[in-house]
């Protein structure tokens, strides 16, 4: 339990609007690690840098400065890649197919032979009760539909590690349930899960570890029993709006002073 | 893999409406035409022929375009191409994929078109003489919008459909206007103007070049056919032009962020 599967040390990751090439620091030296079969939460307010976390682990964005590894690998290698599965945030997926459809073409991209393909994705569309939906086309789909089509597209190749982009928004409460048994159960089979939230009652039930951000910095870190265990929060809410406060208020008192926070306003949407 | 994203997009291709409307459009064109055509005092096939194979060309040039130069753009701005890029396919899988999948709509578009103006020529005449220069020209012609896909494609990877759409017609346009290159280069000449006639040259020399495969057209209407040299020259001129683009389109894809 010792094997490292995601390992990352001084993250800098600058964004550069198009025109002025004005820099602006989505995250700042950001360390993590998180070991194999442990789920990781990644916590934050809106805008805080956790959607840029994921993007650079996958190898969809290039980092400034730092050094990652996941599962051995640079980001975006296709080895790791092919035990990784992945949930982006407000998925979209290709109107124009079914669910069925969509799910076996993904499986095609990990070179699943037709047999297994099929029995992958009446498997998966069972697991997130899309059955009865499986030949409508995606075009037809609410919300919710598309965000339980998107777990079964990330669970397509029975990845060791899953990275899930704020996978219980949008849901109803049975959804919502049921994505967190997706997970539990995903937990009990040894996978590593990382991924965002601000569903702190389901990031509780499900996560061995958080990481709170504010502002691309890593405020808080800590074993979720240990956080809720000491005494000093009875939530996990409690506990993030603490670390948030105390962190905008030393924020405020440097005057501004990080240079690199230019567009404030982007950076506090709520 | 690349047949598998060949697969989706040719699925995408055919599932979109514009698609029909771009046809139905080619087939008033064509119908248009020949009626026109035969009301012409010496009512000359040729005649028709050539504004047949005019409409086809344009026609799949224009689904070449809409379609192409959507092609990659959709993907990023629909965000799909985030599920694509932490799958584990290379870039250049991902980019002919995507090129295969559209050629494959525009062959079947192409040739059903063939099909269509010859039968109406068969209704106008009653014969099929022309059937199989016909043939020779469709195949040139679809060779022809492999290239405008490809030049479509490339743009797509970075540029917004409305600017590709531009600069991809523009430089089908310049495409069949290379000898203006040859008339440009002989006037800087003839001024002494040598970096004038360097530029002319360089261009001529870059840009794609469609003289040679239209006037092989042209003249297998008149049933003379090209010698075997002259039409591998045309293939692997067109060939190698693809190969250029679709690299150039993967550098432009390894090297892009996706946000
Ligand atoms: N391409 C970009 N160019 C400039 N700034 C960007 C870009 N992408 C993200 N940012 C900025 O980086 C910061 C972090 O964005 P990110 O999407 O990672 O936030 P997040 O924590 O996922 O927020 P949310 O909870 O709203 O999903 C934001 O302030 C955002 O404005
Ligand atoms: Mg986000």
């Amino acid at each position: 339990m010792t094997e490292a599967v995601i390992e990352v040390q001084g993250l800098v990751k600058d964004h550069f609007s198009n025109f002025l090439r004005k820099r602006f620091r989505a995250l700042d030296g950001l360390n993590l690690k998180v070991e194999k079969g442990e789920s990781f939460g990644l916590l934050g307010p809106n805008g805080a840098g956790k959607t840029t976390t994921q993007k650079l682990l996958l190898g969809m964005l290039k980092p400034t400065e730092g050094s990652i590894r996941v599962l051995g690998k640079s980001p975006g290698d296709k080895e790791a890649l092919a035990k990784i599965g992945f949930l982006p945030e407000n998925p979209y997926f290709y109107a124009y197919l079914s669910a069925s459809e969509f799910l076996d073409f993904f499986a095609q991209l990990f070179d699943m032979n037709k047999n297994d393909r099929k029995a992958r994705t009446k498997e998966l569309l069972e697991l997130v009760s899309l059955s009865e939906a499986g030949n409508r086309p995606i075009r037809k789909f609410s919300k919710g539909m598309m965000q339980r089509l998107g777990i079964a597209q990330a669970l397509i190749n029975d990845p060791e590690l899953v990275f899930l982009d704020e996978p219980n928004s949008g849901l109803d409460p049975i959804g919502r349930r049921d994505i967190r048994n997706i997970m539990l159960m995903l937990k009990e089979q040894g996978k590593t899960i990382f991924f965002n939230s601000h569903m702190l009652p389901d990031v509780r039930d499900i996560c061995d570890q958080v990481g709170v951000l504010h502002r691309g910095k890593m405020v808080g870190q800590g074993r979720v029993e240990d956080i809720c265990r000491s005494g000093t929060y009875k939530e996990l809410e409690d506990y993030f709006m603490d670390l948030i406060n105390s962190s905008e208020e030393k924020y405020r008192q440097s005057g501004n002073a990080t240079p690199y926070h230019i567009e404030r306003e982007g950076a506090q949407q709520k | 893999m690349i047949g598998a994203i060949a697969a989706n997009t040719f699925r995408e291709t055919v599932r979109d409406r514009v698609l029909y409307a771009i046809l139905i459009f080619a087939a008033l064109a064509t119908l248009a035409g020949v009626v026109f055509g035969s009301l012409s005092a010496d009512q000359d096939v040729r005649v028709l022929e050539d504004l047949g194979l005019f409409t086809i060309t344009t026609f799949g040039g224009v689904i070449a375009i809409f379609l192409g130069t959507n092609l990659v753009f959709k993907e990023i701005d629909r965000r799909t191409i985030f599920l694509i890029v932490t799958k584990p396919i290379n870039r250049w899988e991902f980019v002919t994929g995507k090129f295969f999948g559209l050629a494959l709509c525009v062959f079947v578009t192409n040739f059903a078109m063939g099909l269509f103006f010859q039968l109406v020529i068969w209704f106008q005449t009653g014969n099929f003489n022309s059937a199989l220069p016909m043939l020779g020209s469709l195949s040139l012609i679809y060779l022809e919008l492999l290239l405008v896909i490809a030049i479509a494609t490339f743009f797509s990877t970075f540029a917004t459909p409305l600017m590709s759409m531009i600069f991809t017609c523009g430089l089908w346009l310049v495409g069949h206007l290379s000898f203006s290159f040859e008339l440009l280069a002989a006037l800087a000449r003839k001024n002494d103007s040598i970096a004038t006639e360097k530029l002319a040259l360089f261009l001529q020399y870059v840009m794609p070049d469609l003289a040679k495969l239209t006037t092989v057209r042209g003249d297998m209407m008149d049933a003379r056919y090209p010698s075997a040299d002259l039409l591998g020259y045309v293939i692997a001129y067109i060939l190698a032009y693809l190969v250029i683009l679709l690299s150039l389109s993967t550098i432009i894809a390894e090297r892009r962020e996706f946000n």
